[in-house]
Parts: structure tokens; C-alpha cells; sequence
């Protein structure tokens, strides 16, 4: 009896486990929703104003320029530039901001690090993590409306400095379709570390052969054929994400910048248009000087082999951001190889080339309990001591008179636009999401078909529009 | 009556903690996918909007998600057929015949299975690189030496067989070794008798082995569908991503596309329920077509 007593007890004991430790899991949550504002309020030493009430008063409070106290959640994205100049700035920002705390997370893979807290309620104050990954988060809280404007953030004082922080971004940045998302001209992203993709080769390999480097299409079939006979591909590409900045600069080069702004916008028929049938009809052309091995590789466990090809000369053109280099650092290469890159030759004669300029995002959510002090640290990503610290790891921020200090074959890739091409900045406009498929799948990833003869052109046209109009929809 | 009382009262509680936790973590969380699936969602806002079954609506045209579920077929029943047939050769020669190096043979044929589907993927990606990979080196034997190149990751009529391949290398060693153990547990005095019968190793093979393995074999064919399933999704992830042009697209990958990606969440949900009927039908089929009457030895 007494044994039957004791395992009673032990069973009730465990049901009663169970029930704490699922008890458990809800609390986090919602404390923690609470919690910020009376973190907020305690070091403040002001009365302990609600979250809420905290965001309309702080247009006043930005006058006053008050002593911001608290602790800042701040998640990063650890990209090639490593993650050491982000605990840097940090500290410096915390030692510029005194009684500030930054609790900072970084990681190649941030999204799945912050969203399960987000789902919960607990969101990061700022986050740096840009458009056109996987997971989609960036895009997601566009599409959700779950950004916070940031127009009010271009206007204010860059710490430490007596510039405003839309004087010190280089203009143009602040007028695409990658910083306001919506296209109706408030500023939902800050335009951080830029780099402008175009073509990489091997400057040594034309040197060698005597080939000049072809500055219209028909230069470069002309180009293709001659490498063709000596056994050179003329075009690999990783994968087809990179087409993104490739075609947005061919079709930024087609049709001028309000016709890009119109493919970007979705409007009705453009992707059946002469200008950009100009830039279909070059890619497919581009598919039949394609390395024959390229579509193979083009996936995240090979996409190296197709770098290497540029590097051992058995193709010559690549399109790429300003990372290739670093990431093929420790790559073999053939004897005379020299990093060349150049922008994406003009599509119509006598016109410009184009460089499509990509550049990471810094947002911070709607939900971000610390908006102030977040709006802070967004403001002071752009005074030169944050900058010098990111430029230190190659991250090149799009601040005014930041190319004069630029040193080795950095200052030739940035050197892209003075050169004459024209940059080319945007992406596609946010809209409610369309079920079953996206813009990116019909234009990149057809690249793959094109290549291995799977699609025709006209079909790869009909699809885009068929999805483009789709598109169109939702964002009316 | 004192006693059965408190003896219920001891069951139940002793029940409790477990059927709490599969409430709680299993019976909820699938209720709430189901519940999801009729919502328009992009996984973060408050703003959900109620959309009744509009999502299954939208899937029945998608033809990406149908080629995705072709693929996911494909997946299954090329390897379960061939993981189990080679399983099945090999688990009865090791345990059957004897070999020189038994227990190597049977190390060697479980690696795969304790290897990461990320490290089998580079592994595969040698394999198939089209210049210096050890199978169009091989081809290459035969087909000349400027032969062109087989594309086993980039063609799309080939890719998906690629996959097979692979998944079908990873498995083979478990479901060896479970075959194993239970042909170690029929009885020698079977074989004895058959072999003065005069029935050879084939015969002995289909009339004996086979019958009384045969609760084991239809309890991993219920394994294969799960895990087709499952491990699909990984070998997808790490070695072509539904790529090229999403000729390797199964439906959890299309699912996670669609809930991250393209920020549809509650669409990708209504492919998570799909998915769960599916194999849940697909089980139940299985599990009734090999329904035999178990043989006592």
C-alpha cells in the first residue's frame, strides 16, 4: 500500500511537471512586452510613459535632444564582411551614448535567430539584414506594414556631428524602390554597406590575348566568337540570383530609369514591350555563350565552381557584387590572373552602360519597444566614426566623399560610376503577398531553362507577365 | 471495488503526463495549422485576414505546387522500391551467407546513415560535377574521352534521378541492419529442414525469410513514407535548392518558399495540410495493402 502511496505521489508529482514546465513557456512573452517600458522608464527617470504614448512624443522630445537612456536591441546579419566591426560600433555607440546598453546579435543566419521571438511579441530594435534572402524577413514586414517610417531619422542631427542624415547619404539612395518600399516616397529602410555589381573578369587573361574589353553587345558576341575558337566560354554566372542586378541594369539601360521604375512598378504590359523583349533577347543570346557546365553548378552547394571558372580563364565574364573577390581569395588562379570589372555594356548604340548598386538595409520594426533610441542608432551609423570602423572591414556605407578613401581593387570596383556607367538602384515594389509565386522565380530562376534549352524566350516572356499582372493586383 | 478505483485512479494518473504533452505538442500544434491555413498571412502582423478555404482553392491551380507533389511521388516510390530491394539482398546475403568481412560490409553499409545530409551532399556534388566527377570520369571510359559532359545536377530530365540516388545510398544501411536483426531471429531448423526439402537459397529466400520478416517490413514501409518525405526536403535544401528552374521542387521545400520566401504563410500552411492528409492517406494505404496474417514461428 505504502509503495502504491509513493508511486501515486511520484505520477502526481510528474503531472505536475508537466504543467510547470508548460506554464512556463507563455511567461516569457508576455513579461517581456511589459518589461521594456519599465526598463525604459526606470533609467529614464521620467514617468513610466506607456510604449504607446512614447512613439507621437517623440518628435518633441528630438528638440529637446534628451539624454536617451535604456538598453537597445540590436540583430545584424554577419555577412561577408565578418561580425567584429558590428560589436565594434556598438561599443562605440554605447561609449558615445553613455548609460546606453546595446545588446547586440549577429549571425549569418539572423532571421532564424530573431524570428521565433518576434512571432512571440519580442522584436530587436534595429535590425540590419537586407532584401533578397530566403527567409524573406525584410520583405515579410513590408508586406505586413510592420516597418516604422524613417523619414523623421533622415532629418535628424547625425550624432556627434552638425550634419542632417539625409545630407551625409550620397544622393539618389534615398529615392528608390529599396528604401521605400511602397514607392510612395516615406523612407522605410536605411541604404547601408553598397557595392556595385557588374562583370568580373580576368583583366590578365585579355591582356595575354589582345582581346579590348567590349563596351556594346555586339562587341561582346563579336568577343564570344573569339574566345570560342580558343576554347573559352564567354559568360558563367553562380547562380541566378545574380540576375537580379544584372537584368534590373539591362533594363535600366533599355529603357531609361522611368522604364525600369515601370518593370519595378509592375505596369500593365511592360514586360511585352521593345525594350524589354531588347533584354530578354540579349540573355538568351548570352544562354548560348553560357559555359556549357554552368547550369549544373548553379546551386548553393556548387556555385564556387562556377567563380572558378573566371579564375582559371575557361570563362571569361561573371556577374557579381564587390564580395568575389573575398570570397575567391584563397581559390587557385591561372598565372596572370588580375581582377578586371567593369558595368554592364549598354543595350541600345551610343547609350550608357549600367551598374546596378546593391546595398543592405537597417530597419527598425514597428513593434520596437526602444523607437527613439533605435532612431538613434540608425542616425549614427552615418557619422564618420561609424563609418570608419565598417570601412575598415570593406563595408562601404553610401555616405558622401567615403570613395576618396578607398584603397586597392576596391577603388576600382567602386570607381564603376565615374567611369561613365550609370547606377541603377530598386527592386520590386512591396505588395500583399501573391500565393504560389514571386517575381524572382519567373525572371532569375527561368535563366536556368533558357541556358539549358528547356524554355523559349516567348514562354519565359508569358510567364513574367502572367506573374507581373498578378502582381499588379495586389499592389492596387 | 476499492481496489479497481484506486487502481484507475493510479493508471490515470500515470497516462496523464504523456497524453498532456502529445496534446499539447502534437494534437494543438496540428490543429493550429489546420486553423492557419484559412487565414492570409505573412507569418508576423496582427492583421490576419480570414480567407476560408480561398488557399486550397488557389493550390488546386498552382501548377508549381503540382509539379512539386509529382516530384514528392516520384521520391517516394523510386526509393522506397529500390532502398528496399537492395536492403533486403543485402541484409539477407550478410546474415545468410558467409562472407569474408561480414561486419566490415555491414559498417560500411551504415556510414551513410550517421553522416549529416549536408556532408552526403558534397559528397554527391563531387560526385556529379560535370568535369572532374568521379561518375562522368567513369561514363567517360565509354563515351570517349570529349564526349560532352552528363549534367547530373543541371539537366532537368536527370536531376530529380540524381536526388534518388543519393537518398537511396543514405538509407540503404539502416534498413539493412533492421532487416538483419530480425532474419537473425528466425529460426536455423527453418533453413535445415528446407535444404533437405532440397529448396534452394532463392526458394528459401521467398518461402521463409520473407514471410516471417514480413510485420518488419510493414512497419518500415511506413518509415519510407515518413522519411521520404522528411529526408526529401533535405537533400533538396542542401544539394540543388528545387533547382534548376524548379525541376527538384518537393512540397515541403515549395512550403517553406512559399511561407518565408514569399511571405504567404498561411498559403504554406494550407500545403503543410496537404502534406499531412497526404501521408497520412498514404500510410493508411500502405498499411492496408500489406496486411497479412502473422506467421508464429
Amino acid at each position: 500500500m505504502k509503495k502504491k502511496t509513493i508511486s501515486v505521489l511520484l505520477a502526481a508529482a510528474m503531472v505536475i511537471g508537466t504543467f510547470a514546465g508548460c506554464g512556463s513557456s507563455p511567461e516569457p512573452a508576455a513579461p517581456a512586452e511589459e518589461a521594456a517600458p519599465a526598463e525604459e522608464a526606470a533609467p529614464a527617470e521620467e514617468e513610466a510613459a506607456p510604449a504607446e504614448e512614447a512613439a507621437p512624443a517623440e518628435a518633441e522630445e528630438e528638440a529637446a535632444a534628451p539624454a536617451l537612456e535604456g538598453t537597445l536591441k540590436v540583430a545584424a546579419f554577419e555577412g561577408g564582411y565578418g561580425a567584429d566591426m558590428w560589436t565594434e560600433v556598438c561599443k562605440a555607440f554605447e561609449a558615445s551614448h553613455p548609460g546606453v546598453t546595446v545588446e547586440l546579435t549577429v549571425d549569418k543566419k539572423i532571421e532564424d535567430v530573431i524570428t521565433p521571438g518576434m512571432k512571440a511579441g519580442d522584436y530587436p530594435d534595429v535590425v540590419h539584414c537586407a532584401t533578397g534572402r530566403e527567409a524573406g524577413l525584410t520583405e515579410t514586414l513590408a508586406r505586413e506594414k510592420g516597418l516604422l517610417p524613417l523619414t523623421d531619422v533622415m532629418e535628424m542631427t547625425v550624432p556627434g556631428e552638425d550634419v542632417k542624415v539625409k545630407d551625409k547619404i550620397v544622393p539618389g539612395f534615398l529615392d528608390t524602390l529599396a528604401t521605400n518600399p511602397y514607392g510612395d516616397g516615406v523612407t522605410y529602410y536605411a541604404p547601408m554597406f553598397y557595392s556595385p555589381c557588374g562583370l568580373f573578369y580576368d583583366a590578365g587573361l585579355l591582356e595575354e590575348k589582345g582581346w579590348t574589353l567590349p563596351t556594346t553587345w555586339d562587341e561582346m558576341w563579336e568577343l564570344g566568337d573569339k574566345a570560342k575558337a580558343e576554347g573559352i566560354s564567354l559568360f558563367t554566372y553562380p547562380t541566378t540570383g545574380y540576375f537580379d542586378a544584372f537584368m534590373f541594369a539591362l533594363l535600366a539601360s533599355s529603357g531609361g530609369s522611368s522604364f525600369f521604375d515601370e518593370c519595378m512598378t509592375y505596369s500593365e504590359g511592360v514586360w511585352e514591350s521593345e525594350d524589354a523583349r531588347k533584354v530578354f533577347d540579349i540573355v538568351a543570346k548570352l544562354a548560348e555563350y553560357t559555359e556549357p557546365t554552368t547550369v549544373a553548378n548553379a546551386n548553393n552547394e556548387s556555385f564556387t565552381k562556377n567563380q572558378q571558372l573566371i579564375l582559371d580563364d575557361k570563362a571569361i565574364f561573371c556577374p557579381n557584387g564587390t564580395w568575389l573577390p573575398g570570397e575567391m581569395a584563397d581559390a587557385p588562379r591561372s598565372e596572370n590572373f588580375k581582377w578586371g570589372f567593369t558595368a554592364i555594356p549598354a543595350v541600345n548604340a551610343g547609350g550608357a552602360g549600367c551598374s546596378f548598386c546593391w546595398f543592405e538595409q537597417m530597419w527598425i520594426p514597428a513593434a520596437a519597444e526602444n523607437q527613439d533610441l533605435a532612431k538613434e542608432f540608425v542616425a549614427y551609423m552615418y557619422s564618420d566614426e561609424a563609418a570608419a570602423i565598417f570601412a575598415a572591414s570593406n563595408a562601404i556605407q553610401p555616405i558622401v566623399g567615403i570613395g576618396e578613401s578607398l584603397e586597392g581593387d576596391n577603388q576600382l570596383f567602386y570607381s564603376v560610376y565615374d567611369s561613365g556607367a550609370t547606377a541603377v538602384m530598386g527592386t520590386f515594389a512591396a505588395t500583399t503577398p501573391v500565393e504560389g509565386t514571386t517575381m524572382a522565380d519567373a525572371l532569375f530562376e527561368t535563366v536556368n531553362s533558357i541556358v539549358s534549352g528547356d524554355k523559349t524566350v516567348d514562354e519565359w516572356i508569358a510567364a513574367v507577365t502572367e506573374v507581373s499582372d498578378k502582381y499588379r493586383a495586389a499592389m492596387e | 471495488m476499492k481496489n479497481t478505483k484506486a487502481k484507475k485512479a493510479f493508471i490515470v494518473t500515470c497516462v496523464a503526463p504523456a497524453t498532456l504533452l502529445f496534446i499539447i505538442f502534437m494534437i494543438v500544434p496540428t490543429i493550429k495549422v489546420f486553423n492557419m491555413s484559412l487565414y492570409k498571412w505573412g507569418g508576423f502582423s496582427n492583421t490576419k485576414q480570414f480567407v476560408g478555404l480561398s488557399n486550397f482553392k488557389l493550390l488546386m491551380s498552382d501548377s508549381n505546387f503540382f509539379r512539386s507533389f509529382q516530384n514528392t511521388i516520384l521520391l517516394i516510390t523510386l526509393v522506397t522500391i529500390v532502398t528496399m530491394a537492395f536492403a533486403l539482398i543485402f541484409a539477407a546475403i550478410l546474415s545468410r551467407e558467409k562472407i569474408v568481412g561480414q561486419n566490415f560490409f555491414r559498417i560500411v553499409f551504415y556510414i551513410p546513415n550517421i553522416l549529416s545530409v549536408v556532408v552526403i551532399s558534397a559528397i554527391f556534388s563531387a560526385i556529379y560535377d560535370p568535369n572532374n566527377g568521379l561518375l562522368n570520369s567513369i561514363l567517360s571510359i565509354f563515351r570517349g574521352k570529349d564526349a560532352t559532359p552528363i549534367l547530373w545536377m543541371g539537366d532537368q530530365k536527370i536531376v530529380i534521378y540524381s536526388l534518388v540516388i543519393a537518398m537511396i545510398w543514405q538509407a540503404i544501411g539502416y534498413y539493412m541492419v533492421m532487416y538483419m536483426a530480425s532474419m537473425a531471429s528466425v529460426p536455423e531448423s527453418l533453413y535445415e529442414s528446407a535444404n533437405l526439402e532440397g529448396a534452394g537459397r532463392i526458394r528459401q529466400f521467398f518461402d521463409i525469410t520473407l514471410p516471417l520478416i514480413w510485420t518488419n517490413i510493414r512497419t518500415t514501409l511506413t518509415f519510407f513514407v515518413i522519411s521520404s518525405i522528411n529526408l526529401s526536403f533535405l537533400f533538396v535544401k542542401a544539394m540543388t535548392n528545387g533547382g534548376p528552374d524548379g525541376a527538384t521542387e518537393v512540397f515541403l521545400s515549395y512550403m517553406y518558399q512559399q511561407a518565408y520566401t514569399n511571405s504567404s504563410y498561411g498559403y504554406g500552411m494550407a500545403i503543410g495540410v496537404l502534406v499531412f492528409l497526404f501521408s497520412f492517406a498514404l500510410s493508411a494505404v500502405v498499411n492496408a495493402a500489406t496486411k497479412r496474417e502473422p506467421l508464429e514461428f
